[in-house]
């Protein structure tokens, strides 16, 4: 009998040690393919504003991107990682309640040397900082994307590199602190809910874009003496609009990826997905609300458009607009909302184009206004749920949301009005008039985009 | 700098197992890619500013 009884543990230890290594695999997996997938968002953004440049600037609108992208990771690398576990609790740097943020903590688990470079780099034991580190940086990487199309045609390299540093690595990382995180003080005293970031990491690039582009000024050309606009048409709307289908391929693992496995020491719950709050969701709720968001944006700007940039640029705004409660919104009205949102993205791009802002693809409107307007949708919404795990949290409230959206605008448009401001008076910020005109291609990129051109095909054969 | 563990066994291994672990040679590669990419657009910029100047 005991030895049954003992053989009979052993199994049992034998399965608990299977199931657990099954599950960190299974984690480890989920977070990885969330990589690839979010570089689909970076090909897409690549091909977007490629497509919406003319033939004379399409390189090097490609160039810039791909270097936004390769100079997010190591930065990130270096210190917004850090900043991420930081700042929750404020500009104090002290350590939350939860026990995973302040600046002690961050120095013991971010920083590329000393005992804390053991959780940044290959480690056998540690199946989680790798991914969780990588779908961040892709988080960065989105963000600094989404500021590039809004400057295309007249900004310079590396100033622009330098904004996007600022942008991916610093900016967007103190409001994801403050407002994804469960010690964040955004959450903790404010109730702030913005699950899929349409706030923290849409409105913040968004108003980051305008604070640039104050400063970029318009391409030679756009506007009129009189004040009125002119339609600078991309060399490629084809392009442009699978890459807007491709981003919202790509938005699947972004939107994946801010989902908090279970089963392991850091996860909420054993058996159940969490939000980074610690609140329960599932995949098939994600399925749900993506899907009719991405139907409703397309069909509200379509009723307004009919024009295939902004009918994509709905779907789009409709993602955005129901991000930050695609846990927990009935599809129906996660549908409502991002009609609503698709029916208002051109009219809003066109408001603030009358303002004297020339953004080449709508970036400041499809990601900063609408990005605002779900983290409010779902204050009006959502009033009454809770915002966090745990006895006696703050709940979600319009109140909560709004204060979320001011912070998030000021967290983006502040540093990007006063970093380019800086960048403009080093005479860093925006190409010479002679190069603007000549093309951007021509003046610094050794390869042509079309050698060719674009000639009718040649007759098919017989 | 050598396998980071007193034997050269892979079965010892139970953490951190990349080249320099236990040095300062983590922070030192930090510091040099930190350095180029500061120096990298340092020279990137001084180069297209010459290029634009042309036009």
């Amino acid at each position: 009998m005991e030895e049954q009884l003992a053989e009979l543990t052993a199994q049992v230890a034998a399965l608990k040690g299977g199931g657990a290594t099954t599950n960190t695999m299974f984690a480890e997996m989920f977070y990885y393919l969330t990589i690839p997938l979010m570089i689909i968002i970076h090909a897409g953004f690549l091909a977007y504003e490629m497509g919406s440049s003319r033939m004379k600037n399409v390189l090097s609108s490609g160039v810039k991107n791909i270097l936004a992208f390769a100079f997010m990771i190591p930065t990130f690398y270096f210190f917004g990682w850090w900043v991420y576990w930081g700042f929750p609790t404020g500009l104090t740097l002290s350590a939350g309640e939860a026990g995973i943020s302040g600046a002690a903590y961050a120095s013991s688990i971010a920083f590329g040397w000393g005992e804390s470079a053991q959780y940044m780099g290959p480690n056998i034991a540690d199946n989680a900082s790798g991914v969780f580190f990588g779908a961040f940086a892709l988080f960065a990487a989105t963000t600094a994307s989404i500021m590039s199309g809004a400057v295309i045609e007249r900004i310079q390299t590396v100033g622009f590199v330098i904004l996007a540093i600022v942008l991916g690595s610093f900016a967007w990382v103190v409001a994801a602190a403050w407002g994804w995180h469960a010690d964040g003080w955004l959450v903790t005293k404010f109730g702030v809910h913005d699950f899929g970031a349409a706030g923290l990491v849409h409105a913040v690039a968004g108003f980051f874009a305008l604070g640039v582009l104050i400063n970029l000024g318009p391409r030679i050309g756009k506007f009129n003496a009189d004040g009125s606009a002119n339609h600078i048409a991309g060399h490629n709307m084809p392009l442009t609009v699978v890459g807007l289908m491709l981003i919202i391929v790509g938005f699947w693992g972004f939107l994946m990826a801010c989902v908090i496995v279970p089963g392991e020491a850091w996860s909420w719950f054993g058996d159940k997905f969490a939000t980074i709050y610690g609140t329960p969701i599932t995949l098939s709720a994600l399925s749900f609300n993506i899907l009719m968001a991405v139907a409703g944006g397309i069909i509200g700007a379509w009723i307004w458009t009919k024009d295939p940039f902004w009918m994509m640029s709905g779907a789009l705004a409709g993602i955005i607009s129901t991000a930050s409660g695609l846990d927990i919104y009935f599809p129906a009205l996660a549908f409502v909302i991002a009609f609503s949102a698709g029916i208002i993205v051109a009219p809003a791009a066109a408001w603030l184009e009358r303002r004297g802002i020339d953004d080449a693809v709508g970036a400041v409107t499809v990601h900063g206004t609408i990005g605002l307007y779900g983290v409010v949708m779902l204050g009006v919404f959502a009033s009454g749920y809770p915002a966090l795990q745990g006895e006696g949290v703050a709940t979600i409230s319009l109140f909560g949301q709004i204060v979320g959206a001011v912070v998030f605008f000021l967290c983006g448009f502040v540093p990007g009005y006063v970093v380019s401001y800086i960048l403009k008076g080093m005479g860093m910020l925006r190409v010479p008039e002679g190069a603007e005109i000549a093309g951007m291609d021509t003046v610094k990129i050794p390869a042509q985009g079309y050698p060719e051109g674009i000639p009718t095909s040649p007759a098919p054969a017989e | 700098m050598g396998f980071p563990y007193d034997e050269a066994n892979w079965a010892v291994v139970d953490g951190a197992m990349y080249m320099g672990h236990g040095s300062i040679m983590p922070g030192v590669y930090t510091l040099i890619a930190a350095v180029i990419c500061v120096a990298v657009l340092f020279i990137g910029h001084k180069s297209e500013a010459e290029k634009s100047a042309k036009h």
